[in-house]
């Protein structure tokens, strides 16, 4: 070590440190505001068969408020022309169409972030004699919830749910209904039809809450809306909110939530109504395909106040995925280092799978590999093709960058056609970076032998699906995006790896002649 | 369990003896090779003008070959020439080395290998080295030397090319030396990895004590059955002087330095090189720092 080098490192390692406490102490930052959220990209699409009719499709799409935050509205349609609209609070997208032919279809996406919640019901809170108009109209009976059906009021009063204060009325209720055994969804139930056979979907349990809350004096509502699960799925589901206190508390007797909703329920509208609406013989089919993401919480990105990255990326509108790479890449960069100078594995250049491994975040590591393999089995091709009309070097390098971009494009092209949408994402793959790499892997095959390339391929892949385990770390992530400045870390991590002497541990196998010579 | 623990201690024993990649390039190559200086190693060109400037043996280079444009030159000269060889001033690990041997007509060569060289072949070869095929750069330049003679011990160890001698020197002291020898099996390459032999050399007694195939101790060629232990090295002496000589001509204290021993004109040093393999240390089955503290 140079005289200079624990100095330097030391300071490296302390000045984070400080930063660090700085933040956390002095500026109120806070590891759980950092923490990554689940954020759900859910895309809705509809197929119909118009028959050469005017056809016409609504439905409900979710609006934010203090639980959910709807981001990132993304629509396309054939055939049909997308409207607004608003519907006593709820907002309803109208797809409109006019001779509109078979295999006719729309999409509407958005992300969600959603917040869990919990409320307190305090005791002793009476039942208001009077309430506002827009509220007291959560009383009265609908089509489907009969309030004041005779059988219903029995209920309320064999419950006890027709005494005491609002808390012990709903208690009675929920315990009832939550308690009735479960049914699959067999269409829609009224809240009669539920009480007399004792059993329920989540529809009908709801109606009848909502039918004995009203009855005994309570303004309830259903809510419809979606289970955010990974997933495609046809399945939406309903529960209901009850007015107490001057809010909307939400309670759903078939997941058995009471005053609390977690963070997985998604609302599309309040009232009871059809999620879908639509022209008749249509064919009318539909799905939810929903998926999940990672990302840091909108708290921390607010925190934010010296060296802002966050704020420039959303002005220019940049994906937040792409800053996470940028700041992930050098621990990627330090987990080659020390795979090639500590362990000693051989990989395709020095940072050539930190950069692959970055690539495959859209992949996924799997897909990932897949994509490596396919890239350079083809170059391999194109490479072993070319080298027998014996051309220079240069325009060689050429037509291999179009052999890499002619398949990334025809992978994506029958990975699109297959349904495998990670695969697709080969697209996002560098393509110098995959060139150099088929390039190297075929040099290798023909100067040093199938054995080395063969190596330095599976090391590359190796060391490529351990820089994805770490980039892709949530911990490490976190700790990077929070506080940036944990990098200092990371080159001093470099500087002492970088003055560091010892063997690498192949070459305890590479030297074994030299360090047993008596078993040799 | 006794026995891995004794095999342990056995490597801690031996591990300070040993230099791998690591401490290589910190404790020699960064701290006796300043970066500025790798041209002279790479460039072999360079190299022989430098080390022919101080008196140091090279092969004398008949011909250089800069640029597309001097391709004509270059192939109108070589037309009544045989016994040559073309190089890359860059190329590594031997690459791009074509051998003119015996000629067979107007612009037609035998091969090393037994071949025919046709000057169209020569013409693209040429071509091929100065577009930079065979270095890292961009561009090349392609030199031709007399081919060597190798004295009857190497002819004999390797008939179909040339026995290199690689001379490790550390502040322009020799510390190791090695008989790089090509095999059938390395494809006339002196390259250990591909199957080449290498023979460890006593500095001071200049005779071969231990020979390496593929990693095994061996005693006898693979090939041709030729003894390999305790030969004697022709012109050891001045192979030695030779080496000292180069290292002390260039600003790079730790050197693989090149050394063939040619029939009639002796050692001569084919090239230098700032970093060298570690090899060397399985081929004398102890390590290089071991040879720097013991090194005459």
């Amino acid at each position: 070590m140079k005289r200079a080098t624990p100095w330097v490192i030391a300071t490296l390692l302390v000045l984070p440190a400080l930063a660090l406490a700085l933040k956390v102490v002095v500026l109120g930052y806070r590891l759980s505001d950092i923490l990554p959220r689940t954020v759900y990209r859910v895309t809705l699409t509809m197929r119909l068969d118009g028959h050469g009719r005017d056809v016409k499709v609504r439905t409900y799409l979710p609006a934010s408020d203090d639980r959910q935050t709807i981001t990132n509205e993304e629509q396309s349609a054939k055939e049909l022309r997308l409207g607004f609209e608003s519907d006593g609070g709820n907002r309803l997208a109208v797809w409109t169409g006019g001779g509109v032919g078979d295999g006719a279809e729309a999409r509407f996406s958005y992300t969600v972030m959603t917040e869990p919640v919990r409320y307190q019901l305090d005791a002793g809170l009476e039942v208001p004699t009077a309430y506002a108009e827009s509220i007291a109209r959560y009383l009265r009976p609908d089509t489907a919830i009969q309030v004041d059906s005779p059988e219903i009021t029995e209920l309320a009063h064999r419950l006890g749910a027709d005494r005491g204060d609002v808390r012990a009325r709903l208690d009675r209720i929920y315990g009832f209904v939550s308690a009735m055994p479960q049914r699959p969804f067999k269409g829609t139930t009224d809240a009669l039809t539920a009480l007399r056979l004792g059993e329920a979907s989540c529809n009908g349990k709801s109606r009848l809450v909502v039918a004995l809350a009203r009855n005994v004096g309570i303004p309830a509502r259903l809510v419809g809306g979606l289970i955010l699960h990974r997933g495609s799925k046809r399945t939406s589901h309903q529960w209901v909110e009850v007015y107490v206190g001057g809010r909307w508390v939400p309670i759903c007797p078939t997941n058995h939530h009471f005053a609390e909703l977690p963070a997985s329920y998604l609302v599309l509208y309040r009232g009871d109504q059809a999620l879908f609406r639509h022209t008749a013989d249509v064919n009318f089919d539909y799905r939810f395909g929903i998926t999940s993401e990672r990302v840091p919480s909108p708290k921390a990105k607010a925190a934010f106040k010296v060296w802002n990255v966050w704020a420039l990326f959303d002005r220019l509108q940049l994906p937040f995925s792409l800053l996470r790479t940028i700041l992930m890449l050098p621990i990627g960069a330090l987990v080659v280092v020390v795979f090639r100078n500590v362990i000693g594995m051989p990989t395709f250049g020095t940072f050539l799978p930190a950069l692959i491994a970055a690539s495959a975040g859209e992949t996924g590591a799997g897909w990932g590999v897949i994509a490596v393999l396919i890239l350079v089995a083809v170059v391999f091709l194109a490479r072993w093709a070319v080298h027998r009309l014996e051309l220079l070097h240069s325009p060689t390098l050429a037509i291999l960058l179009a052999a890499v971009a002619v398949t990334i494009l025809s992978t994506a092209l029958v990975a699109d056609h297959l349904g495998l949408p990670r695969l697709t994402r080969i697209t996002m793959f560098p393509l110098a970076v995959m060139a150099i790499t088929a390039e190297r892997f075929y040099l290798g095959m023909t100067e040093q032998g199938v054995r080395t390339a063969v190596k330095e391929l599976l090391g590359t892949l190796v060391v490529m699906l351990a820089c994805f385990a770490v980039m892709s770390s949530l911990a490490l992530q976190v700790l990077l995006i929070g506080f940036p400045e944990v990098l200092l870390w990371v080159v001093a991590a470099n500087i002492y790896l970088g003055r560091w002497v010892g063997l690498r541990l192949s070459e305890y196998l590479r030297f074994r002649a030299v360090l047993t010579p008596g078993a040799m | 369990m006794a026995q891995v623990v004794g095999r342990w201690r056995e490597v801690a024993r031996h591990r300070h003896e040993l230099i791998g990649i690591n401490r290589r390039n910190i404790e020699l190559v960064y701290a006796n090779n300043p970066r500025r200086h790798y041209p002279i190693a790479d460039d072999k060109l360079l190299a022989k003008q430098i080390l022919g400037a101080a008196g140091v043996p090279v092969s004398e280079t008949l011909h250089v070959c800069d640029g597309l444009f001097a391709i004509p030159g270059v192939l109108a000269a070589l037309a009544e020439t045989d016994d040559v060889v073309v190089k890359p001033a860059n190329g590594a690990g031997g690459q791009g080395i074509l051998v003119l041997g015996e000629r067979v007509g107007h612009g037609r060569w035998r091969r090393a290998s037994g071949g025919e060289l046709t000057a169209g072949e020569l013409q693209r070869h040429l071509a091929e080295i100065i577009l930079g095929s065979f270095t890292a750069m961009l561009a090349d330049r392609a030199f031709v030397e007399r081919r060597i003679r190798p004295h009857p011990l190497f002819h004999e160890l390797w008939p179909e090319g040339l026995c290199d001698l690689r001379v490790i020197t550390l502040a322009a002291r020799p510390v190791m030396a090695m008989v790089r020898v090509p095999t059938r099996e390395s494809d006339g390459r002196a390259n250990l990895h591909q199957g080449g032999l290498g023979l460890a050399i006593d500095l001071r007694r200049g005779r071969t004590f231990r020979a390496v195939h593929r990693g095994r101790a061996v005693t006898h060629h693979p090939e041709s059955e030729m003894p390999l232990l305790d030969l004697e090295l022709p012109h050891w002496p001045e192979v030695l002087d030779v080496a000292r000589r180069a290292a002390a001509a260039v600003p790079l204290g730790y050197l693989g330095c090149d050394v063939v021993v040619d029939q009639h004109r002796g050692p001569l040093v084919l090239e230098i090189n700032a970093r060298p393999g570690l090899e060397i240390q399985n081929v004398h089955g102890y390590g290089l720092a071991r040879a720097i503290a013991e090194a005459p």
